[in-house]
């Protein structure tokens, strides 16, 4: 008879679907993201804020891109506005204006049916959306490529196939980088080879071109980076805010991991048992069966016996992806559980501002370690109702002088500090003075 | 909102360097490729622009007005000596090269200058005189550059407007979001407490999956069918979110009051290996008043072990006594079962310590073992009263 693996309760019942293998390798690599992601953030998958982090870390439109892809709007139409005052000013020097006045045209027309288009189906553009959208833009390039080659001067004559460069700011906002990247570089080597074919390259003509060429293809690479880093800015954000929430924790929590595992492991032993008790699993039970009534009974068993160990600051740590990866946290006594909401506030404030943007993180060596206690080392003196907790801070993220006076405010409300810097490691010993029976 | 606002401002200082660096870049290479600009002006305007990008790159960690000035004085420089060194011909090619220098390196400070009006101030300055020089060489107010010039200057401001816009607008929903979270960590963690607390109603599930994992054997189908039934309904009430307090025989009273009788308890327990086949026998009084922590840590003890009566003794009957005095109630678990030889088997290796031992310790109680092969095992549990 098969044996049933070990993890059997982490699928599921029998009976239950199970997900079936990977079949091609992105899939596999997206699913093994998500488990490792779930895992890091010790926050069940259903929760909101883990619903909203993967909202936020979804390629494409996220949460506030839409305000912004608005004001990219505004200046794609701005430019058009520039580039059609721009273009009827130099209407008679055209040999043939009516082509680049047609491109202008479909310009419009798109530019309007995509506006209407998304104030009715709300801020996101499908795939499908996105490559009608290029093919369109293609049209408008062409055309106006076909009208300005008489003039054999692509610099101070193309107008509507500019625009076209522009178009792409609000897409940037609602589709994957990796996808507008691609449409920027068609773009830029269709300029270049307009170039090349319809205008002499000689030292007089070349400036020009290189500029236009940069006027196309600089804003919308622009527009990505600001849009990544505003996402990246809403991910930290959104992690810090999530983060937050253990402030006002009791001393020790189980966790919203834990608690949602042991929801998940009563009701799998509900059904078990109910299928037992109605006989839809015929006694005496099968193999899988019975290997899942034994996962069940020992993941039940560790989780009863360890549920309330840790504190707020473990969990803060373990839920967060940016404090996660780089603090290293040692407090043997749990002393953390007895910090106030406002003293735990500034540690954790403290800690945002060492770890820094986190781009110096290298994988495996944390860049700020902190440790709590011993309680009763000389210097932190232990009264029957208070004791003086040492919070040690060795910080190695960002360098003194780069810590704002946030850092120092943050570090003020831990409790009366001394820094000092050895090594390139800056080392902050905090007095934390706690209540010795915190009521939380 | 204060971290916000520093992340809203590191955002827009690195849109600055980003722009200003890769426009004045595009400048270097159209200015290089006009080969119109004569060598000391041309060196002299690189340098300047060399000077600008360095500008930019301090710039992206220290917000001073100093280097503001630094960079538009730079720049302005750069645009200076590349349209004064050349002659009246080559100019308004010149002005063409330098657009994006005018358009975006320029007047890329202008994100930045939040809550620094002598600053801003600075780079409107700047933007003034880049126009006029930009007319002044190219020879109309209609020319390409200078609709470029104006139109970069006009875009970044809308860049800068937005931007800090967009940012109190997702903040104020990434804060709605907190609020929900914290509001969900609260219930979760109630929960959690919760069915932690329900310890009585895990033990007897614990014990039935431990039975059902070896397949229920030895145990009548009828009674494990049974016990299965029971168990789930408990789990269910549970689920359902009310303290389970079954309503035939006074079975498994799982009341959280601060007191409980243990006699009613014991009867539960008594009943619940009688349908494995195991009889348990009581001797002593039953009606002790626990506090509940300790009677649930006590009868967890009793149950862990009349379950290893059932399983390794090979007999169908077990004594409890129950005595008690003013401080301590004790339990003495008797089976004339096969025994074992205490040195052989560690108590470890039974689960005895974890189960028994650690939980009766954390109340304040103790364990000791008895046996040996052949005759029997005894089992005495303390616990405080």
């Amino acid at each position: 008879m098969s044996r049933v693996p070990e993890d059997t309760i982490s699928r599921g019942l029998p009976g239950e679907t199970v997900q079936p293998a990977p079949r091609t390798r992105r899939e596999a690599r997206e699913r093994y993201r998500g488990s490792e992601r779930r895992q890091a953030r010790g926050l069940p998958s259903t929760s909101t804020g883990a619903r909203s982090l993967r909202q936020a870390a979804k390629p494409g439109a996220s949460l506030g891109a839409g305000y912004l892809g608005l004001g990219a709007a505004v200046l794609t139409g701005i430019e058009a506005v520039a580039g059609i005052i721009f273009f009827l000013i130099r209407w008679t020097e055209f040999t043939d204006p009516w082509l680049p006045a047609a491109a202008w045209a479909l310009y419009l027309v798109a530019a309007v049916g995509v506006g209407l288009s998304l104030l009715t189906y709300g801020e996101r553009l499908t795939g499908l959306a996105f490559a009608l959208i290029c093919v369109v833009l293609g049209c408008v390039v062409t055309l106006d490529f076909i009208g300005i080659w008489p003039e054999h001067d692509i610099a101070h004559s193309a107008s509507a196939s500019v625009a076209a460069g522009f178009a792409l700011l609000p897409v940037a906002t609602l589709r994957p980088a990796r996808e507008v990247a691609a449409a920027i570089a068609v773009l830029g080597l269709a300029f270049v080879g307009m170039a090349v074919a319809s205008t002499p390259i000689t030292s007089d003509t070349l400036p020009a071109i290189v500029s236009t060429v940069a006027l196309v293809t600089v804003p919308p690479s622009i527009a990505l980076f600001v849009v990544h880093r505003f996402r990246q800015l809403v991910q930290r954000e959104l992690d810090r805010v999530l983060v937050q929430s253990n402030v006002q924790a009791p001393q020790f929590a189980v966790g919203m991991l834990a608690s949602d595992e042991l929801a998940r492991l009563d009701l799998a032993a509900e059904k078990l048992l109910d299928a037992v008790a109605n006989g839809s699993d015929p006694l005496p039970l099968s193999d899988a069966s019975a290997s899942v009534a034994a996962s069940l009974a020992t993941e039940l068993r560790l989780h009863l016996i360890e549920g309330r160990r840790e504190t707020w600051l473990y969990h803060a740590i373990t839920e967060s992806d940016n404090l996660g990866r780089s603090v290293s946290v040692a407090d043997p006594q749990s002393l953390a559980g007895h910090l106030s909401p406002a003293q735990r506030d500034g540690l954790l404030q403290t800690l945002w501002q060492m770890v820094g943007d986190g781009k110096q993180t290298q994988a495996g060596s944390p860049v700020v370690s902190v440790t709590l206690g011993p309680v009763g080392s000389d210097g932190h003196p232990v009264t029957d109702e208070t004791m003086d907790v040492p919070v040690v801070f060795e910080s190695r993220g960002v360098p003194r002088r780069r810590l704002g006076p946030t850092a120092w405010s943050a570090l003020q409300r831990i409790g009366p500090y001394q820094d000092s810097v050895r090594d390139g490691v800056l080392h902050v010993v905090a007095h934390c003075v706690v209540d010795r029976h915190p009521s939380m | 909102m204060d971290f916000i606002a520093q992340e809203r401002d590191r955002l827009l200082r690195s849109t600055t360097r980003v722009v200003g660096i890769v426009c004045a870049l595009v400048s270097v290479v159209a200015v290089i490729c006009a080969l119109a600009v004569p060598v000391v002006p041309l060196l002299g305007g690189l340098a300047c622009i060399a000077i600008m990008i360095a500008g930019f790159l301090v710039f992206g960690w220290n917000a001073s007005v100093w280097w503001t000035a630094l960079i538009l004085a730079s720049g302005l420089g750069a645009l200076a000596l590349l349209l004064l060194g050349v002659d009246e011909a080559a100019r308004p090619i010149i002005a063409s090269a330098v657009v994006p220098l005018a358009a975006g390196s320029i007047s890329a400070p202008l994100m930045s200058q939040r809550g620094s009006p002598v600053g801003l101030g600075l780079t409107i300055l700047a933007g003034a005189i880049v126009v006029v020089a930009i007319v002044w060489a190219s020879g109309s107010v209609l020319a390409a550059p200078v609709t470029g010039a104006l139109l970069g200057w006009v875009l970044i401001a809308v860049v800068t407007i937005w931007i800090s816009r967009s940012i109190p607008r997702v903040a104020r929903r990434i804060y709605s979001i907190g609020t929900a979270h914290r509001a969900e960590r609260q219930a979760s963690e109630t929960e959690a407490q919760r069915r932690q607390g329900a310890r009585l109603l895990h033990d007897t599930v614990l014990a039935t999956l431990t039975l059902l994992a070896h397949s229920g054997v030895g145990v009548s189908e009828q009674a494990m069918r049974e016990q299965a039934a029971e168990d789930a309904r408990l789990l269910r009430h549970l689920r359902l979110g009310a303290t389970p307090q079954p309503q035939q025989s006074g079975d498994y009273s799982l009341t959280r009051e601060e007191e409980s009788p243990l006699g009613q308890t014991l009867e539960s327990v008594k009943q619940r290996f009688g349908r494995m086949g195991l009889e348990v026998s009581w001797h002593g009084t039953g009606q002790v008043l626990l506090p509940s922590n300790v009677l649930d840590a006590f009868l967890l003890a009793l149950g862990e072990c009349l379950e290893n009566v059932r399983r390794h003794a090979g007999v169908g009957e077990a004594h409890v006594t129950i005595v008690h005095d003013n401080e301590m109630v004790r339990a003495m678990v008797t089976d004339s079962g096969v025994g074992f030889d205490l040195t052989h088997v560690s108590a470890e290796r039974l689960g005895f310590k974890e189960s028994v031992v650690n939980r009766l310790r954390e109340v304040g109680g103790d364990a000791k073992l008895f046996s040996a092969p052949g005759s029997g095992t005894t089992v005495v549990l303390e616990a405080p009263r």
